[in-house]
């Protein structure tokens, strides 16, 4: 086979690659592996998984409120994620989600107290925009590092969510710190830059909506547009985009921004509609169980969503679970890192073999 | 003096996880996973310690441990070729939640119970000791921080000197190079990081049984990513990375001393130091430091 046969093979493959349901059913087995494992631990611990997995459920799904803190809790996993799968797509392995919504969430935060007379239907908006910036920023500054001084990217966006979320730390010590509060955390925001309910009588906000929102766009963008097939090209094959002129510099650099901003956004929108203010340690972990929620969900924006969903629940549950049946919530981050492993080699087997 | 003995102590886990890294590295195998593999080596010592009553089996308990977060690493990413980074990222995830889980499944109902054992003692070599100054400093340690300094020298004559480390570096620069003279690359890399997951559990007990004498949920904090910064920083040399290392334990030594004066700075902006120091050293070597050729590229005999 020449080169340009080779190319010629790739560029077919990205283009008629689509969503298939196939990471969808290594997702669902992965997710079942994970609890089956997970169940047998729970067993050797001496309690029963049903009962385990019972009370999980109905932690997480029980009630009106139940549910609401679910969604709430999965809005900026859905944002972070969606990124990430754009990033990876494209080869770019961006696993700086932390920072990006730390300082997403510091700038939403710096931006509510200081315009504290705006009024109520613009202030959350421009909030969460600045925030969207300030991840964007933060995500381009690493971008800049890769390119410019060639550091891989994984080591520059790991250090620097490390620097981004002792950075806000060091704010709320000074500048944005509530005088007085035993811990680290910015004064209440005003109620004019909360952001609106989207059921009343829950905590249930507008955030999620937002997620929707993001994880359609990127779904158009992804499959849709020249942009997104650009990505596609550069993660299937840097020959092939390189030939075909794909800067990989520049396609590096703004998957990079849309990834930055959708996790500042969803450091904005958890400040400005859970919270109400700035919180150390606010977004801890919130990067990675992105990275997680990106691959079990094949790297595809619509796969996305039931994959931060899950965890969104599984984490709500497991606050119950451990109060009712007395078993360790850190559970789930056992089930989640086993469902990584398993999904990770299942996909990386060969697709057995489809007639042209 | 106080400073150095403080730099040596902090770099004295991140180079058994940072020796261990370049086993693995220089086979062809991102050392994402150190972190978890430190974890699982911490708790496994703490509980072996604590169950059998003896630091010693604390040991063996903690290279175990270590090798077994290695080993899914292996399983996922040799056997079914998944992708080195994300794996090391979910293993440093499974590590977390599982070493919790167990602490409060195995010993308590829901609530995390403090296990205190016995930590290893200084053990003064004779006369060396008696030095004024070097004697304190170098010969008055603990066990596993002599045998660090002894892996240094004994990855490096390894990597260098003996057939074995030829084969593994070759693994890591041009798999099937070695496959055509009739070694199994996919077996190398298998023994590769289990190495590197033994080295990076005893990198754990310098903490857990050296140091603290417990375990603590995510005691590692962190470390096994700046091991990886110190491997890169050391251009996947031992000697090199023992010098990154002792550069990494040096900046967060000076965190620990600088909060004693009255600074402008708080101590978060001291804390970021290892993390901008690695960032900048990183930075600054840029273009010229040259990856093992097929690190991170999976050899699978089937798809060549």
């Amino acid at each position: 086979m020449t080169t340009t046969d080779a190319l010629d093979t790739t560029f077919m493959r990205v283009l008629s690659a689509s969503a298939t349901a196939r990471p969808f059913v290594l997702a669902l087995a992965g997710v079942g592996l994970a609890l089956a494992l997970s169940g047998l631990l729970v067993l050797g611990s001496g309690k029963s998984p049903l009962a385990a997995y019972g009370s999980l459920a109905s932690g997480a799904l029980g009630s009106r409120d139940r549910i609401a803190v679910a969604l709430n809790k999965a809005t900026p996993y859905l944002l972070t994620a969606t990124g990430v799968a754009l990033c990876f797509r494209a080869q770019v392995i961006n696993i700086g989600g932390e920072g990006q919504i730390a300082v997403g969430g510091l700038a939403a935060t710096w931006v509510a107290l200081a315009l504290p007379d705006a009024p109520a239907g613009v202030l959350p908006i421009v909030a969460a925009l600045v925030g969207a910036v300030a991840g964007a920023a933060w995500a381009a500054l690493a971008a800049l590092v890769r390119l410019t001084r060639n550091v891989h990217e994984v080591l520059v966006t790991l250090l620097m969510n490390f620097i981004g979320v002792l950075f806000v730390s060091e704010m709320l010590q000074g500048e944005l710190g509530e005088p007085g509060a035993g811990f680290p955390q910015s004064p209440l925001l005003a109620r004019a830059a909360w952001l609106p309910r989207l059921v009343r009588e829950t905590d249930l906000h507008v955030g999620i909506l937002v997620a929707l929102a993001a994880v359609v766009a990127a779904h158009l963008l992804l499959w849709r547009t020249p942009f997104g097939f650009r990505l596609r090209l550069r993660g299937a094959s840097a020959p092939a985009a390189i030939y075909s002129g794909v800067s990989m510099k520049r396609s590096l650099l703004s998957v990079m921004l849309v990834a930055g901003g959708l996790a500042g956004l969803a450091g904005a929108l958890e400040v400005l509609g859970v919270h109400y203010r700035l919180i150390e340690g606010f977004s801890s972990g919130f990067g990675f169980t992105a990275v997680s929620i990106a691959l079990i969900g094949g790297l595809n924006p619509l796969g996305v969503l039931p994959a931060g969903l899950f965890f969104a629940f599984l984490e709500t549950g497991a606050l119950a679970m451990q109060r009712a049946v007395g078993v360790p919530s850190p559970l789930v981050l056992v089930i989640q890192g086993l469902t990584m492993v398993f999904v990770l080699a299942a996909v990386a087997l060969p697709a057995p073999a489809r007639r042209a | 003096m106080e400073f150095l003995a403080a730099s040596l102590r902090i770099a004295t886990p991140l180079l058994f996880a940072a020796l261990g890294g370049i086993l693995s590295e220089r086979a062809g195998i991102f050392a994402v996973g150190l972190e978890g593999m430190m974890l699982a080596g911490a708790f496994a010592g703490v509980i072996a310690s604590q169950v059998l009553g003896s630091l010693g089996w604390g040991l063996v308990a903690s290279v175990l441990g270590g090798a077994f977060v290695a080993l899914i690493v292996a399983v996922a990413t040799v056997r079914f070729g998944a992708d080195q980074m994300v794996t090391g990222l979910a293993v440093n995830i499974l590590a977390l939640g599982l070493t919790s889980f167990l602490l409060r499944g195995l010993f308590a109902r829901g609530e995390a119970p403090i296990i205190r054992v016995a930590t290893l003692k200084p053990l003064p070599i004779p006369v060396l000791a008696d030095i004024p100054v070097v004697g304190p400093l170098l010969f008055q340690q603990p066990p596993l921080t002599y045998l660090a300094g002894a892996a240094v020298v004994a990855v490096a004559l390894f990597l260098a000197r003996t057939r074995a480390g030829l084969t593994l570096r070759a693994t890591g620069e041009n798999p099937r190079a070695v496959f055509a003279v009739g070694a199994d690359p996919a077996r190398v890399r298998m023994g590769a990081l289990l190495a590197c997951g033994a080295m990076a559990g005893l990198g754990g007990a310098v903490l857990s049984l050296q140091q603290v004498g417990t375990f603590t949920d995510g005691m590692t904090n962190g470390r096994g990513y700046i091991a990886l910064a110190a491997i890169i920083v050391g251009r996947w040399m031992p000697l090199g990375t023992f010098l990154g290392c002792a550069l990494f334990g040096a900046a967060d030594a000076l965190q620990l001393r600088v909060q004693g004066f009255r600074l402008p700075v708080s101590s978060y902006v001291i804390q970021m130091t290892p993390y901008v120091v690695a960032l900048a050293v990183l930075a600054a070597l840029g273009r010229s430091a040259r990856l093992p050729a097929a690190l991170g590229v999976p050899f699978l005999r089937e798809r060549r």
